[in-house]
């Protein structure tokens, strides 16, 4: 299981690079967007494996909360391009 | 038999996490990143919600939730994603032809 864990933490590094190093605006959100799923994923799982429900919780608020938060971030952006 | 197929069914998710995002570093427009992303980041998250359903069922309600929370939200997103980044490019690029005309002319 540790296995598993090492290699979604391998997944979660290429999203992170590509926040880091990209200029554009929208692939940041992109990256920013896919990092906040694989988080929570990882908080699922690790919830899981310790039998522990409140992390779980956690984990499925910030899949529902968190990208609505981006939904609207990424409106706020649109708005500001039109300025 | 059913720890095996839980197994499989996470690092089949993984699996699908990788291919979608490694797409990510490349040069290709947004557009076919967050085609990539959107594919790989539901339907590996939802393996791998279902193979951890598979091997402790009685959490049953949070995970299917999550997988609920996954097949509606991370389509809406990027649903969303899609449109304002590509008005937003358009209206930008509109932008810069129109300065460039008007720099010719």
């Amino acid at each position: 299981m540790d296995s598993i864990l090492i290699a979604m933490i391998l997944a979660l590094l290429i999203p992170i690079y590509e926040a880091w190093q990209d200029n554009d605006i929208w692939q940041k959100v992109l990256a920013f967007a896919s990092i906040a799923t694989k988080t929570s994923i990882m908080m699922l799982v690790i919830s899981v494996l310790r039998d522990d429900w409140s992390i779980g919780v956690v984990a499925v608020i910030i899949l529902s909360v968190g990208e609505a938060g981006l939904m609207l971030l990424a409106h706020l952006i649109k708005g500001l391009n039109e300025i | 038999m059913i720890d095996i197929l839980s197994y499989g069914l996470i690092v089949v998710g993984i699996i699908f996490w990788f291919w979608g995002t490694f797409p990510l570093v490349g040069n290709r427009s947004v557009l076919f990143k967050l085609h990539s992303l959107s594919v790989a980041d539901t339907l590996g998250s939802m393996t791998i919600v279902i193979g951890l359903l598979l091997k402790i069922p009685n959490e049953w309600p949070l995970l299917l939730l999550a997988i609920i929370t996954l097949a509606i939200w991370n389509t809406v997103l990027g649903y969303v994603l899609a449109y304002c980044s590509s008005s937003g490019k358009n209206i930008r690029s509109s932008h810069s032809t129109d300065e460039v005309g008007w720099v010719e002319e």
